[in-house]
């Protein structure tokens, strides 16, 4: 199929009421949802706002709510989705600024709180040494890397929707990807957070954010991995103080 | 509202990050405050894909590092920076990999290097093949650390604020409530990246539109060597989105429609791996003279991946295959990559010198916004990154010491001039479209300044530019809400890019040579006797100035520059 | 916003099963209490209780008894499964490992069923 033409319900928010909006763009093959929404911006509405940057699906701005699942709207094809009728919310478990943008300041506190950056004892500023790192140490924490932050996986996950102070997925992958760093000394310190009422135990596995995360992370693998390096973590603190 | 901060860096990239780390770690006294139209690791620097060029091994050197930027900048670069540039380098690889940075690693455990375009040593450090994204999450991620850092993200910077040949501090609009807020600072950083966006074929994010440069350029900054804008070889096509330069440092061929490494004929000893000015000007000669391919999105160019096979490429050029399977249905281990040149890279910017002071007391310039110059008329593979550290760090570390030797706190009024300018815009109700004057820039750019120019097309150019100008004094914003404005900033864009343009396409007519990236098939040689200087533009009230200043060379004459 | 959890609209295999074992588990906290309190009914005399017992083992609690059957096992089979996954192992398994949990469940609870029935119905 070449061409067809689509209906975007668009879901809109100006701050004090909720409606949505219906445009027909003409869709051909390869175009993507992103590029349908430019072309409602430019041609029918530039009032409608959304967040777009890199357009390949490296940036993370652009994961909105399409037919019904998240998704980054550069790397979907809108002759792919197989519907003439294309519904496009923002996502969920977020607050709705205005149209598709989303309140993330609070996602990103949370990501802040796993204390993501490498730790280490000795802090070389001026005169760094470098680090040796096999690839094989590299391949046991390189793909919880990729993330980027586009919060698909929160607001997918049942935990975070339920309890506004979990860390959610994306943080927790984030944690054990500094955990499994062959560089990191921070284990303690992140063990600390990561064990706490926040931590890996608000997490059911419905494994959703694993489904829907559009860069391969696995943060329900990560949080599993997790769990359970928390769990003899809590056991030798209980047993050798 | 006003915020006072010792230190504003405008720009949350590489630079911006690098900058204000850099800051923090001279003083944790310093308050320091960085503003970014969008969360930092959304910025265009993640789309980085090849690697970051530093010297680590013992048979490589400065010297040679040095001589490759200042070959490949066709003898523009200022060479006491190019070697104040290669030797600060190592040490900031170092530093990332103690941050965290993922680098790929050989097997032995130390840091991989690759082969990249015009580098006489593989020296390209890499992180798969993103790069750029490792090195910003990483920095993204170190500046968590430190607690006199305030970000200010989605605040979207309108104008400096300058007095006196002084910077005040600068005025932004926070999206979120679409209030105008002042920063006053003692010093400012612009790191807000490149112009690309002026092009419409390019492999540049949305949001890189050249605000810094801009708003620079009406303060009083002028730009420097604004003509030359880099033109990768291997865009993807339609979109635009970058295939790597170590595509072809890995092993990849570019085949013409005759099935042949047509590259043979234009830099017979590098071959894929000339500089990225000379490929491209090849790649473009082939597709003129009808030895492209044809397809419905225009003519192009084949990128053979085939021959490295599957493991290979899925271990150090991942992105590159998901990215060429998902927007061009095309499996690299299968099949070649459909490409053409696209816009890429800003080699002018603002003007500064080495410690990237500008002319204007407190204010400073890193990365692609800079032009300081290490670049010249042609910027090597994996050298943009690597500046952005280095410079960032520079940047940082100068305006910390500046801002702790002022004892005082500059205060202005300017809020509410530029709240009133603000207010104006969007009360307007003309009848022309911003989106409408972007895309017929786009479209003028891309025909008249692309990869060979002649004066007849400048021209054309210019007057179309100067059309679009006196539309944009008539435009309709149709978005009258303060809530995060989307329309109102994107029509501020478009005023900062014909701005821009214009000064792109006067300095373009004016150099009447071939030089690096800027080629022009009416004066095809370069000519060294009358060129050999940088290209000044100032902004006045009647019209854009130029003026020239000479290419500092210290250590290499220029010769005849064959690959 | 508590109902968020059993929203499977447009999931996975994977978050419906969790929503499942959410359900089950309340419904069998529930018979817990109501079983608990059978039990209690002992200590009034070995006579009140048999009373109790022969009042749910008849033809009419039959079909709630294949469902509350239903809920146990699933709870149980999805449970080992949950214990396996959480502690990190065989997580690259989890596709094959969730249609086995269901074939396991589907045939267990057919047996019980039919074992249950069969008494019940003294056949």
């Amino acid at each position: 199929m070449e061409e067809m033409e689509v209906i975007f319900r668009i879901k809109r928010f100006d701050g004090e009421r909720e409606y949505w909006s219906n445009f027909v763009i003409p869709a051909k093959k390869g175009m993507t949802v992103l590029e349908g929404l430019f072309y409602v911006k430019e041609n029918y509405d530039s009032s409608l706002a959304f967040r777009a940057s890199c357009r390949m699906g490296i940036c993370g701005s652009c994961a909105i709510k399409i037919n019904g699942k998240p998704k980054l709207a550069c790397e979907t094809q809108i002759l792919h989705l197989n519907s003439n009728k294309i519904k496009v919310e923002p996502l969920d478990n977020f607050k709705v600024i205005k149209d598709l943008i989303t309140e993330f300041e609070g996602f990103f506190v949370k990501h802040s709180r796993v204390k993501p950056y490498l730790i280490r004892k000795e802090d070389n500023y001026a005169e760094p040494v470098e680090l040796i790192q096999k690839p094989s140490q590299l391949s046991k924490y390189y793909d919880y890397s990729l993330c980027i932050k586009c919060g698909a996986c929160y607001s997918v996950c049942p935990a975070s929707s339920s309890r506004d102070d979990y860390l959610g997925p994306a943080a927790m992958a984030s944690a054990y990807r500094f955990i499994a760093d062959s560089r990191d000394e921070g284990y303690k310190e992140r063990m600390e957070i990561v064990c706490g009422d926040c931590g890996v135990w608000r997490c059911h596995f419905a494994g959703e954010c694993s489904e829907v995360c559009p860069k391969g992370v696995e943060p329900a693998k990560a949080i599993q991995k997790l769990r359970f390096k928390s769990a003899l973590y809590m056991l030798r603190k209980l047993f050798m103080g | 509202m006003r915020i006072r901060s010792d230190i504003v860096i405008v720009g949350a990239g590489l630079a911006g990050l690098r900058a204000a780390i850099s800051a923090a770690e001279v003083s944790n006294q310093l308050s320091i405050a960085i503003i970014s139209k969008t969360y930092p690791i959304r910025c265009h620097s993640v789309c980085a894909e090849g690697g970051t060029a530093a010297v680590l091994s013992e048979e490589d050197s400065f010297d040679l590092h040095a001589w490759d930027t200042v070959k490949g900048s066709d003898f523009l670069a200022d060479q006491p920076a190019v070697e104040l540039f290669v030797r600060e380098m190592p040490n900031e690889i170092l530093r990332l990999d103690n941050w965290g940075c993922p680098w790929s690693r050989t097997d032995d455990g130390r840091i991989a290097q690759r082969p990249f375009g015009g580098h006489s040593f593989n020296r390209t450090v890499f992180a798969a093949d993103r790069t750029g994204f490792h090195e910003v999450h990483t920095l993204y991620e170190r500046m968590l650390m430190y607690p006199n850092i305030t970000r200010f993200e989605e605040y979207f910077v309108t104008n400096l604020a300058i007095e006196d040949n002084e910077v005040k501090g600068l005025t932004a609009i926070e999206l979120k409530t679409g209030e105008l807020v002042l920063f006053e600072a003692k010093a400012v950083i612009l790191a807000t990246g490149g112009a690309g966006r002026l092009f419409g074929f390019t492999t540049y994010s949305h949001q890189v539109t050249g605000d810094g440069m801009a708003i620079a350029f009406r303060a009083g900054v002028p730009l420097k060597d604004m003509e030359f804008f880099q033109f990768h070889p291997t865009g993807l096509i339609p979109s635009g989105i970058l295939m790597t330069e170590a595509c072809r440092g890995e092993g990849g061929y570019l085949i013409n429609r005759n099935e042949e490494r047509f590259m043979k004929n234009y830099a017979p000893e590098r071959m894929e791996l000339a500089p990225r000015d000379v490929v491209a000007r090849s790649m473009w000669r082939e597709i003129i003279e009808g030895r492209g391919f044809d397809s419905p999105y225009g003519p192009y160019i084949a990128l053979d991946l085939t021959h490295l096979g599957e493991d290979k490429i899925d271990e150090r050029l991942p992105l590159i295959r998901s990215a060429s399977i998902k927007f061009a249905g095309v499996d690299p281990v299968e099949e070649p990559i459909p490409v053409r040149p696209v816009a890429h890279y800003t080699m002018g910017g603002v003007h500064t010198n080495m410690n990237c002071e500008t002319n204007i007391r407190g204010l400073y310039a890193a990365g692609e916004v800079a032009c300081v110059s290490i670049h010249g008329a042609n910027r090597l593979g994996s050298n943009s990154t690597a500046e952005c550290l280095v410079f960032g760090r520079i940047a940082g570390e100068k305006a910390a010491e500046y801002a702790l030797k002022k004892n005082y706190y500059p205060s202005t009024d300017f809020l509410k001039e530029e709240e009133s300018k603000i207010n104006s815009l969007l009360k307007e109700s003309g009848d022309e479209s911003p989106y409408q004057i972007k895309s017929e820039l786009n479209k003028t750019m891309d025909e008249n300044l692309w990869i060979f120019r002649n004066e007849e097309g400048m021209m054309d150019a210019l007057r179309k530019i100067n059309e679009l100008k006196e539309r944009y004094a008539n435009i309709s914003i149709t978005d009258k809400s303060r809530r995060f404005n989307t329309d109102l900033t994107f029509a501020i864009e478009v005023g900062f890019m014909l701005d821009l343009a214009e000064v792109v396409v006067l300095g373009a007519l004016k150099r009447k040579e071939s030089r690096g990236a800027h080629f022009r098939t009416d004066y095809p040689e370069r000519d060294d006797e009358n060129w050999l200087k940088h290209t000044l533009a100032h902004y006045t009230k009647d019209g854009i100035e130029f003026s020239y200043i000479p290419v500092e060379i210290t250590k290499w004459e220029p010769v005849e520059r064959k690959y | 916003m508590w109902l968020k959890w059993f929203d499977f609209r447009k999931k996975s295999l994977f978050h419906i099963s969790y929503s499942l074992h959410r359900l089950t588990g309340v419904v069998l906290a529930v018979y817990l209490v109501m079983h608990l309190s059978y039990l209690t009914s002992l200590r009034l005399g070995r006579g009140v209780y048999e009373y109790f017992i022969s009042t749910t083992l008849t033809p009419a609690f039959l079909g709630f008894d294949i469902l509350l059957v239903l809920a146990g096992v699933y709870h149980g089979v999805n449970g080992i499964r949950l214990i396996l996954h959480e502690f990190g192992i065989a997580y690259e398994l989890r596709r094959p490992i969730l249609y086995l949990c269901y074939v396991v469940v589907l045939v267990v609870w057919l047996y019980a069923s039919y074992v249950l029935y069969s008494y019940v119905m003294g056949v």
